[in-house]
């Protein structure tokens, strides 16, 4: 599979997304537990690389699935994978969080969070990877987030994102280049 | 790509964390909302936006058929104001009559005034006629008219530009008892086009004045006998004097005074205005009921139209505050992750 603006998706990744994201209807409409029980992990992994921090994913998992409850009327399949649709509603929750995160710091004045050694973006993650994701910024990882783990297309992504599918794309290729050069670093 | 970065991504893939299974739990547990049975947003846009034009131009339809009902007048609408009788000119109504066809047909002017009370007449008159001959013709029957009435004219101005076409303009004055003969002769002139009469009371301002002046009369008589009394000193002789002076001058303002008045209550101006076809049009309704219904259901979704454009007047500022705080947002968004 490639990833990027231009690139192709290959047929084999193209099943496995249709696999991942189709959710059962009911009516014409997906099943609201289905969906909870098929996207439960892909909005956690976009959460733990957005917000670099496994409890605070969890917790904002769990705040968006009560959002998500909540419009659950208003999901309308026509216009989004519900994929895309729980991504949304996830980055809008995090960005409160990352609001809220910005506030305390500036009250404590020095931000003394230690840096933690466990694994916080994946399990099993080799440790030079799992720095280099630390390095990132969370723009940065969240497109990663999007478009290697949750395997969405282009334009899904940057409809979560806001942005256009040119601009995804190029943070996505700058994201990927610096994980590379340092895992190089690391092999050298 | 490279193979390294393909490496990256395989390894993130096989390396992606697992939502905890409390989290799935607490997840699953969740009880979705009831469903309701809202339109959506954008559907009920497409239903009200269309709802909405519907009722304005239904709303200008109604108001056509309801505007465009038989007129209870001719083609040609004549206009008389008259003013109050008692206090000057406070009120002013406009009543419609049917108009004189051809010199033969004198319009009924409305019976206004009595004779017992000093009132100023001032009528407004437009008589058209065929050609420029008939208007010199008609011009000169007006002079005549008020002449041998006892009145007289204060100005023609005779007017016949190359067009064709060709207007005079009379200012007449005639004796207040002719007044109401002398607009029912100068509207046989020619087609009557339109007539005003306004009558303004002057027996008050008369009788105001007259007091005014007997009452100076006594106090200059008052005066001129104390300055008679040769015991009076000096000083006093002085004061009494000057006003004496002042009674005498304000006894000659009154007395102008009531002179002018007098002569407004007897004397009656018409201004007479007699045209030829094209420089006279008359106020004629072509209009059929169709025809007005539309002009009148036309005039009314203009009136919607400029509604609903000073909304948008008002409603723009606060639009364009809503879109600057939502672009600010979203770079605030932006900015805050790519820290």
């Amino acid at each position: 599979m490639t990833i990027g603006g231009s690139r192709a998706v290959s047929n084999d990744v193209n099943a496995a997304l249709t696999s991942v994201d189709a959710a059962p209807l009911v009516g014409g409409r997906p099943a609201f537990a289905e969906i909870a029980a098929s996207q439960l992990d892909a909005v956690y992994r976009y959460l733990v690389y957005l917000t670099g921090d496994r409890a605070a994913a969890e917790d904002l998992t769990a705040e968006t699935f009560e959002k998500a409850f909540r419009t659950w009327r208003r999901f309308d399949p026509r216009r989004g994978s519900p994929r895309t649709w729980l991504c949304r509603i996830a980055r809008s929750v995090a960005v409160d969080w990352f609001r809220a995160e910005t506030r305390r710091r500036r009250r404590e004045e020095k931000y003394a969070r230690d840096v933690p050694l466990t694994e916080e973006f994946g399990d099993g993650l080799p440790g030079p990877l799992e720095e280099a994701l630390r390095e990132l910024s969370p723009a940065e990882r969240e497109v990663v987030a999007l478009r290697v783990l949750l395997e969405l297309d282009g334009p899904s992504a940057a409809r979560v994102l806001g942005i256009s599918q040119t601009a995804c794309s190029t943070r996505l290729s700058r994201a990927l280049r610096r994980l590379e050069e340092r895992m190089n670093d690391v092999r050298e | 790509m490279s193979a390294s970065e393909l490496t990256v991504e395989r390894l993130l893939r096989a390396h992606a964390p697992h939502a905890p299974e409390r989290l799935r739990e607490r997840v699953l547990a969740l009880e979705p909302a009831p469903q309701r049975r809202n339109m959506p947003s954008r559907r009920l846009l497409l239903v009200a936006l269309p709802a909405a034009l519907a009722i304005a131009v239904g709303a200008a339809v109604v108001h056509g058929i309801v505007g465009s009902g038989p007129r209870p007048v001719a083609s040609v609408t004549v206009e008389q104001s008259l003013s109050a009788p008692a206090q000057g000119r406070t009120d002013l109504r406009k009543l419609p009559f049917q108009p004189s066809v051809g010199a033969g047909h004198i319009a009924a002017a409305p019976s206004v005034g009595t004779a017992s009370r000093l009132q100023h007449t001032d009528a407004s008159l437009q008589v058209r006629v065929g050609d420029v001959d008939a208007l010199a013709a008609a011009t000169t029957r007006a002079t005549r008219i008020v002449t041998a009435l006892g009145g007289y004219a204060q100005s023609v101005d005779y007017r016949t530009p190359q067009n064709g076409g060709g207007a005079s303009y009379l200012e007449l004055r005639v004796p207040a008892q002719n007044v109401k003969v002398a607009i029912a002769r100068l509207g046989g002139l020619g087609t009557l086009v339109s007539q005003e009469l306004s009558v303004t009371d002057l027996q008050r301002t008369f009788q105001t004045q007259s007091e005014q002046i007997a009452q100076l009369r006594r106090r200059v008589a008052a005066f001129q006998a104390a300055l008679r009394d040769s015991s009076l000193p000096e000083g006093q002789k002085v004061i009494l004097q000057i006003r004496l002076a002042e009674s005498k001058r304000a006894l000659a303002q009154r007395l102008n005074a009531r002179k002018g008045t007098i002569s407004a209550g007897t004397t009656a101006q018409i201004s007479l205005v007699i045209g030829t076809e094209k420089a006279i049009a008359p106020v004629v309704h072509h209009r059929g009921r169709l025809g007005r219904m539309l002009h009148s259901a036309v005039g009314f979704l203009a009136l919607e139209g400029m509604i609903l454009l000073y909304a948008l007047i008002v409603i723009s500022p606060l639009a364009i505050v809503a879109a600057a705080i939502w672009a600010w947002r979203r770079r605030s968004v932006e900015r805050l992750l790519a820290a």
